[in-house]
């Protein structure tokens, strides 16, 4: 019977426990999705790496025989080492608009066991008879290539010819990024090509080399033991970098991903859960010092205080079972979707939805513990009741002045409604902080995520707009000098401006601290590439010194004074390292670089001016021409279009947008849920009180504003106490998904806020209305001729 | 007939801030099985106060309680719960139905933890609601309610029945059918019934009736020859 009279309760308040319901069901598909895609995503990538036997540390060299490799087995701690060849060539492909790159990676098809072993998902073996390759899934999909197909590829300026013997997947390019300020993958113009390693070094001039060297460890091997005795016999070879698997750039996005999913998936569902708990732990309060008779009247039956305190509780534990349904289902539901925009971006066999009851199971148990926790505090009120004392109504609440009306000079000005008001917060104080904290939590989460949209939109903006403005970069297969550069190309037709610039790679350490980055050599009045520093300002690159970017600056532990060492393999003598002291620290979003004067890093490698790149302003109508003029020239590796990059990102970011306009819709359902259920709660405490002011001849919009100014106050509150919150969300996503490869700024916008003002405001109002609506239905005789409970 | 509850100097007080208020002093009585007792009082006498602590929903300050020789003064409140949970009926003033729920629901509600209850729809015959048994409280009128409230306080089947004003809200005539159907109770069921109420009148269907003043029984009258309720004298 007991259970009839709580549906027929929820029934009465359906909107109220419905909007909790949804809460809950947010928190739970967040959690239930999340957590199956990261198991998912895991499953993938440990299965991925062990049967394709990933590497666990890798170097890049210059050249190295492949004979040599066999030496370095030797080395203590290395279970298996192997040299490949890489190397960036160009796809002909005289009817695409946009270049089509193809990273070789050279594969021996006789190998037993090698490492970073090819998934073979379709096709045939490769053989070292003719030129025949694999083509990465994602680009073989992409550009609707098939088996047996003729592609030809660009190599040392000759176009040759190679036959798609299948499609497949190394664990090394999980995530296949050309360079690291493109991202995100793009399969439509980058693809990884496997190639027979005998095919392969027969197309460059350095014969039987290799330049990337990926090994094993054994069991108990320390990475930084076997680093070390490998940089000292790589050096030679001209020892580029050498990292570990954690620092591989595949590898660390993939797992900055899951880092990003496992923070969302650890902090979201508990914050929506919180909330639900805190609406639910009120609206069972205030139900059970509504029905104070009812129990009384229970208890004097002889039901138990368990018994009652179990029918109250059990009203949070079906909301709380409802919404952990109906969210772990939608949860489930919503896994395969979400795998397959990951499937866009990372290849990964076997990245398929596995249905698995347990986060059914988990997400609905996490449910009722929130549920039963708050429903159990808002009921407990029941144990202290003696029958006797609950069939009497309640002490009425002490009414005394409040703080407020010490402050004559305001207290003055509220009228009676704001009087009323101001008295109700003062004296419901837990729930008028829980108002506080539901407004508060809404208006925050609105303006973290707009921040974050706005703050990925500014970022693009400012790389392209204010720091990347060449239309066209151009990059060389090897360095040359810059006059060379200058007198080829600026007295071409249709080039407004030519800025040569020299990508070095280096080493740069403070002290103890270390960073392997690329130095970037800047035009002394470089105008393509700007040098933005953090108010804003141009600067340009000084005579001597070097500029940090600010994520630079933080691995190294540098100022502005420091003195750092530079080393690179273009020095002649690495034992003799470079000092040089910083001048400048300057922002970065994109990538880590630091900064010099092409002509002082030049002169660092002993060296005239020289370029690894050029940066091209064109004229509109010549862009093309000019493009076409350089794509087939054998010394440019490269060629990248300002226009196209910004497409690519706003095309991404429109998928982006539309997640996050989702969950903003979800955060404006809560904050309804909150002030809605709050309302409702002042309502039917009031009811009497509204009533009798109705009756006195106060319009319905009057006594609507005893409602409303209560929470518009505690809404303002909320609203100034949200800011520091957004920021603090900010700042920690910021510093969750921070990498080598880009930086968030922990930044919160002021469009972002306006636009959280006005959803929390939107909120308060669709709140309010349906509130209106239920004092315009109170039936006036009715509620004062009811017996006060 | 056998003593069904034993009261010996009964005390309650209450403090209401810093004023100790003296609701029953030291109240002595023998309530026997069968009985049917008025307990007669002004308002603020200290009626609801005896009945309460009969009825096991509050515990006196000093003195003693026995309902067939167990003690109820010194109780836990799990003790009391059973108590009340197998041997006291309540009906009140204002009814008490649970909203939501249907006259049949509201009886079923006592019924479900009764050790012997009676048979649900022979206790809606007997208050003749059987054709309103799925009427919510609001669609049922003052008298009808009442009449609802006392079936589910008869249900259990409790030993005694323990009514705190039952006819206060109802007119005269609805008053008079409400006071039947507990009279019936006490004579067809042979169970104790207690009314409280600060209306003399009723006191002429009662064996025994006790006056309570200023929180004391001023005295307890016998009556030899009690009357049906549309025979009192209203």
């Amino acid at each position: 019977m007991l259970f009839r009279k709580m549906l027929r309760d929820l029934k009465e308040n359906k909107t109220a426990y419905a909007a909790c319901i949804i809460v809950i069901a947010i928190g739970l598909m967040v959690f239930t999705s999340m957590s199956m895609v990261i198991e998912d995503f895991e499953r993938a990538i440990n299965d991925f790496y062990t049967n394709q036997n990933f590497g666990e540390g890798f170097a890049n060299i210059i050249g190295m025989p492949l004979s040599e490799i066999k030496r370095l087995e030797k080395i203590e701690g290395i279970e298996a080492i192997q040299g490949r060849l890489i190397k960036d060539v160009r796809l002909y492909a005289p009817d695409k608009e946009e270049n089509i790159y193809l990273r070789l990676v050279s594969v021996f098809p006789n190998e037993a066991y090698p490492i970073n072993d090819v998934y073979l998902m379709e096709g045939k073996p490769l053989n070292d008879n003719e030129n025949n390759l694999w083509l990465d899934v994602r680009f073989f999909d992409t550009n609707n290539i098939n088996i047996g197909d003729l592609i030809e590829i660009i190599a040392e300026g000759k176009r040759v010819p190679f036959t798609v013997m299948g499609k497949g997947q190394s664990p090394d390019f999980a995530y296949a990024l050309r360079t690291p300020q493109d991202f995100y993958p793009s399969p439509e113009t980058f693809g990884i090509a496997y190639v027979p390693y005998d095919i392969m070094t027969s197309l460059f001039s350095e014969k039987n080399i290799v330049n990337e060297i990926s090994f094993t460890l054994k069991a108990n091997a320390n990475y930084e033991d076997v680093e070390n005795i490998l940089e000292a016999k790589l050096k030679p070879y001209g020892l580029q970098s050498i990292y570990p698997r954690e620092d591989q750039t595949s590898h660390l996005l993939l797992n900055s991903e899951l880092d990003g999913l496992k923070s969302v998936s650890d902090s979201i569902p508990f914050l929506f859960l919180l909330i639900s708990s805190i609406i639910l732990y009120i609206m069972i309060k205030r139900l059970v010092e509504q029905q104070r008779g009812q129990i009384g009247t229970l208890k004097a039956f002889g039901y138990t205080n368990l018994e009652i305190l179990f029918h109250y509780s059990s009203y949070a534990l079906i909301i709380g079972f409802l919404g952990g349904l109906i969210g772990s289902v939608s949860g489930i539901l919503l896994t395969s979707p979400m795998l397959d925009i990951y499937n866009e971006f990372f290849n990964l066999p076997n990245l398929v939805p596995s249905f698995s009851f347990k986060y059914l199971f988990y997400g609905i148990v996490l449910t009722m513990v929130f549920s039963l926790v708050a429903g159990y505090q808002g009921a407990k009120g029941i144990l202290k009741l003696h029958p006797a004392q609950a069939m009497r109504p309640p002490t009425p609440p002490i009414g005394k002045n409040i703080v407020l009306e010490k402050a004559k000079l305001i207290w003055s000005s509220l009228n009676t409604q704001g009087r009323m008001a101001a008295r109700n917060i003062a004296r419901n104080k837990s729930r008028s902080f829980f108002t506080f904290l539901g407004i508060m939590f809404t208006f925050s989460m609105m303006a973290f995520i707009g921040s974050f949209q706005d703050l990925i939109d500014l970022m693009i903006y400012d790389q392209f707009e204010k720091i990347q403005t060449a239309d066209l970069k151009m990059t060389f297969s090897a360095p040359v000098s810059s006059k060379e550069v200058y007198r080829l190309l600026a007295h071409e037709e249709g080039i407004k401006k030519v800025e040569p610039m020299l990508e070095a790679p280096a080493t740069l350490k403070n002290n103890w601290h270390k960073k392997d980055l690329v130095v970037l050599g800047l035009e002394k009045n470089s105008i393509l590439y700007n040098i933005i520093d953090s108010k804003g300002v141009k600067i340009y690159p000084p005579d001597e010194g070097i500029i940090l970017s600010e994520p630079a600056a933080k691995a190294l532990d540098a100022s502005i004074g420091s003195s750092i060492i530079l080393e690179s393999i273009w020095l002649e003598d690495n034992n003799n390292p470079i000092t040089v002291q910083v001048v400048d620290i300057i922002p970065q979003y994109f990538g880590m670089n630091a900064y010099m004067n092409n002509k002082q890093l030049s002169k660092i490698f002993k060296q005239q001016p020289m370029a690894t790149s050029v940066l091209l302003s064109l004229d509109e109508d010549k862009f093309e021409s000019i493009k076409d003029k350089y794509n087939n020239s054998p010394i440019i590796s490269s060629m990248e279009e300002k226009q196209k990059i910004i497409d690519k990102y706003n095309n991404l970011l429109g998928s982006y947008s539309a997640i996050i306009w989702i969950l903003g819709v979800f955060v404006i359902i809560t904050g309804f849920a909150i002030v809605y259920n709050s309302s409702i709660i002042s309502l039917s405490e009031r009811k009497r009180e509204l009533a009798s002011l109705r009756v006195l001849g106060m319009t319905l919009n009057e006594v609507l504003e005893v409602i409303s100014f209560e929470q518009w106050t505690i809404s303002f509150f909320g609203i100034i106490a949200g800011i520091p919150m957004a920021y603090s969300m900010m700042k920690t996503i910021s510093k969750s998904m921070s990498t080598d490869l880009f930086t968030i700024p922990a930044s919160l916008e002021k469009s972002a806020l306006i636009i959280a003002f006005v959803g929390t405001v939107i909120s308060v109002l669709i709140a309010q209305i349906s509130t209106s609506k239920r004092i315009k239905n109170l039936d006036l005789v009715d509620v004062l001729k009811e017996r006060e409970t | 007939m056998e003593i069904l509850l034993k009261g010996k100097n009964i005390s309650k007080d209450y403090k209401m801030g810093e004023v100790t208020v003296h609701a029953l002093k030291n109240a002595n009585f023998e309530i026997y099985d069968g009985e049917f007792i008025v307990v007669l009082g002004p308002s603020g006498s200290g009626k609801s106060t005896l009945l309460n602590i009969i009825g096991g929903m509050d515990k006196p300050t000093s003195g003693e309680l026995f309902y067939e020789n167990m003690p109820l003064h010194n109780a836990d409140e799990r003790s009391l719960t059973q108590y009340r949970r197998d041997a006291v009926g309540f009906v009140f003033q204002f009814y008490n139905l649970i909203p939501n729920l249907t006259a049949q629901e509201n009886i079923n509600l006592s019924v479900e933890i009764a050790k012997n209850p009676l048979k649900v729809e022979d206790v809606l015959k007997e208050i003749d609601l059987y054709d309103r048994k799925n009427h919510f409280p609001s669609q049922l009128s003052g008298g009808q309610q009442q009449r609802v409230a006392i079936a589910r306080a008869i249900a259990k089947n409790p030993k005694i029945l323990l009514c705190d004003e039952p006819t206060g809200a109802l007119d005269l005539a609805t008053g008079i059918q409400v006071l039947k159907l507990l009279k019936r109770f006490n004579e067809v069921h042979k169970k104790t019934v207690i009314i409280i109420t600060h209306n003399t009148e009723i006191s002429q269907i009662a064996h025994r009736v006790f006056y309570i003043i200023d929180g004391k029984i001023e005295k307890i009258k016998e009556n030899p020859t009690p009357v049906s309720p549309e025979e009192v004298n209203w």
